[in-house]
């Protein structure tokens, strides 16, 4: 009767130990698998019918590379105009267009606090190499209190890219079988 | 009685001397940054210009303080002489000047207006801005790829920066030219 229990508790306790050790695991391998199928491209900023300085668009850019390379959802990250993305089989395209742009200042933070933010709108939509929308959403970038101006580009870019590691993105294969179709007449 | 007043010299002296020391800090960053000189070598040939590299610029650190220079066709980013980042001015496409104001005296200037007093950090930051020009340049790699580097310099040197870079990329194109006969320059130089 004893040996019985004993094998029992065993038993429990070796399948909760399964459990908690083989789950997390395996969870851990086949999300990220799923998405490291994709590269990303991510093209420079367009302004729109927004007056933004020059130096935004570079630092809105720069801090976008940066970012989605942080993520890790991605395989390899290119820069616009690279040569190397031809090559590339499951390719999707980081388009960014500024909508709204607030200026603020430093110096009117500094001495007010609740004055001068810098404030950013842009619509940041995730493309298929064929054209096909995955993703498009409107994404603020502020900066309220410390930090210069172009600290705003920098929360921007940070919000873009945790809202593109939490967007689902599609299976490769459906995507390489509606470019295929579409090569065929 | 005799001890409140003393306690209340003992705090006004205090504030003074907290006073005097961001007077002293605020005076200090400001003629600092004045020191920033400009030395060109062989004419037009080599420039060398303190900056801050606010971002971009591939393989210097963001926000870090070193010397931009200008020599045999290339504009390097150098942090404590040691040899840095660099791209062919051949390479770059645009090249834009900005303005813009910041606070001087960084994180600890920050700390300690927030320690002063009835809000007398409000009345330091007030006075503890400056104004600074910002250099931006959009460059492409060997595989086309584009970039983007963001410079702080002191007013007035940006222009010296860009000019440098003209006369540069002028000469390189010309030499270009010569070798591939064909002047098609696609670089350009805005003042925004």
């Amino acid at each position: 009767m004893k040996t019985s229990k004993y094998s029992l508790l065993t038993a429990c306790v070796t399948t909760i130990l399964a459990i908690v050790v083989v789950l997390p695991v395996r969870a851990a391998t086949v999300k990220p698998s799923a998405a490291t199928h994709w590269s990303l491209q991510v093209h420079q900023v367009d302004s729109g019918n927004v007056d933004l300085a020059y130096s935004f668009q570079i630092a809105i850019y720069e801090n976008l590379v940066e970012e989605v390379n942080k993520t890790r959802r991605f395989q390899q990250v290119f820069r616009d105009g690279d040569h190397g993305v031809s090559e590339v089989p499951n390719l999707l395209v980081l388009k960014t267009t500024v909508e709204q742009y607030t200026p603020g200042s430093e110096t009117r933070r500094a001495v007010t606090t609740v004055t001068g933010a810098t404030k950013l709108t842009v619509r940041s939509a995730l493309l298929t190499r064929d054209g096909r929308v995955v993703v498009e959403r409107t994404v603020h970038g502020d900066v309220h209190f410390f930090g210069s101006n172009l600290r705003a580009t920098h929360n921007l870019a940070r919000n873009i890219a945790k809202a593109i590691k939490k967007t689902p993105l599609p299976d490769s294969a459906t995507s390489t079988a509606l470019a295929a179709n579409k090569v065929e007449p | 009685m005799v001890h409140t007043t003393n306690n209340k010299r003992s705090c006004q002296s205090g504030e003074r001397v907290v006073l005097r020391l961001f007077t002293a800090l605020v005076l200090c960053s400001l003629t600092a940054s004045a020191q920033s000189t400009i030395h060109r070598a062989d004419g037009n040939a080599a420039l060398n210009i303190r900056a801050t590299h606010l971002l971009g610029f591939e393989g210097a650190k963001n926000n870090s303080n070193g010397t931009l220079s200008l020599q045999d066709g290339s504009l390097q980013f150098q942090r404590n002489g040691k040899p840095g980042a660099q791209v062919k001015v051949g390479s770059v496409r645009d090249v834009i000047l900005g303005e813009e104001s910041r606070q001087v005296g960084g994180l600890p200037m920050t700390l300690g207006k927030a320690a002063i007093p009835y809000s007398g950090g409000r009345v330091v930051s007030l006075v503890a801005h400056k104004k600074y020009d910002t250099l931006t340049l959009q460059y492409v790699d060997d595989d086309g790829a584009v970039h983007g580097a963001i410079f702080q310099l002191h007013k007035g040197e940006a222009g010296v920066v860009k000019a440098a870079l003209t006369a540069q990329s002028m000469s390189v194109g010309s030499r270009q030219g010569e070798a591939t006969k064909d002047s098609s320059g696609e670089v350009s130089y805005e003042n925004k």
